[in-house]
């Protein structure tokens, strides 16, 4: 009678099919639900009604940088200033460092060009900016 | 070389050796995403915020949030509203607030969106007596 020896068995390795699909399916719902957009808020607080229509505060002067178009350009007191020219921003805003900069835009002037504006004065040192003042109704 | 071969071969009787680098470059990117994304509510439409070199981070979340679309369609936390029933619907939820101090409205606005068509928005929000308000921005320079 032939011996038989039992021969020892290898472990088994555990399959990594479902593991497999199991981490696919989270890196596809993670990779479908993920945002990577940075979202930052700009303060545009707005003057309560009254029933008077008056200028905001008329205490604290005002230097108004006028936005006419979407061409890189700002009008400043009839000057017009190219908005990447950085170093006469900057003159005007330590000329009128105590004053409020009030931005003013006309109609065809697009969110991005004002908020460009606003980013370029806070860069040259500007802050008190007001602007809310661009979405006001009336006439710029 | 013969023993190289004779160790691939076992392994490949296996089955599974060969997607072992798989699974490693699958777990980076699942580990990339899980900590660099955010999970967050979807927008009911997709909008390109300006871009701002502004750092603020709201320290809430807003209480109405308002979303402008290019083609100038409003949602009021997510439903969709006509411009002039924007008034009425700010005046009831601020009525509705629990928290009326801290109400705040956060306008997310495309940047290629002409200020023209925002401010009927922001005259509606001025008349419904909320003077807390921001404009989303995405960090980053144009």
């Amino acid at each position: 009678m032939p011996l038989k020896l039992e021969q020892p068995r290898r472990r088994q390795l555990i399959s990594l099919t479902p593991l497999i699909d199991v981490v696919f399916i989270l890196l596809l719902f993670f990779m479908l639900s993920s945002s990577f957009v940075a979202w930052r808020t700009v303060d545009t607080p707005l003057a309560a009604p009254s029933s008077t229509p008056v200028e905001a505060s008329s205490e604290q002067p005002h230097a108004v940088f006028e936005l006419r178009s979407n061409d890189g350009f700002v009008w400043f007191e009839d000057q017009r200033i190219s908005l990447e020219n950085s170093r006469r921003i900057r003159e005007l805003v330590s000329q009128h460092l105590d004053d409020l900069f009030v931005l003013k835009a006309h109609d065809d002037v697009e969110l991005q060009t004002l908020m460009r504006l606003a980013d370029q004065l806070k860069l040259q040192g500007a802050d008190t900016i007001s602007i809310a003042n661009a979405f006001r109704e009336s006439k710029p | 070389m013969n023993i190289n071969q004779k160790f691939i071969t076992q392994r490949d009787r296996h089955g599974d050796g060969s997607v072992i680098p798989l699974i490693n470059v699958v777990f980076l990117m699942l580990i990339f995403f899980m900590v660099a994304g955010q999970i967050q509510r979807s927008d009911p439409i997709t909008i390109d915020p300006p871009t701002s070199i502004n750092e603020k981070r709201p320290n809430l979340d807003p209480d109405v949030l308002i979303i402008v679309g290019l083609g100038n369609e409003v949602y009021v936390n997510d439903q969709p509203v006509a411009m002039d029933e924007v008034e009425s619907m700010l005046s009831r939820l601020f009525d509705e607030s629990s928290k009326p101090d801290q109400f705040w409205v956060q306008i997310k606005a495309d940047g290629h969106l002409n200020i023209a068509s925002l401010r009927p928005l922001f005259s509606a929000i001025r008349r419904s007596g909320l003077t807390k308000v921001s404009v989303a921005t995405q960090l980053g320079q144009e």
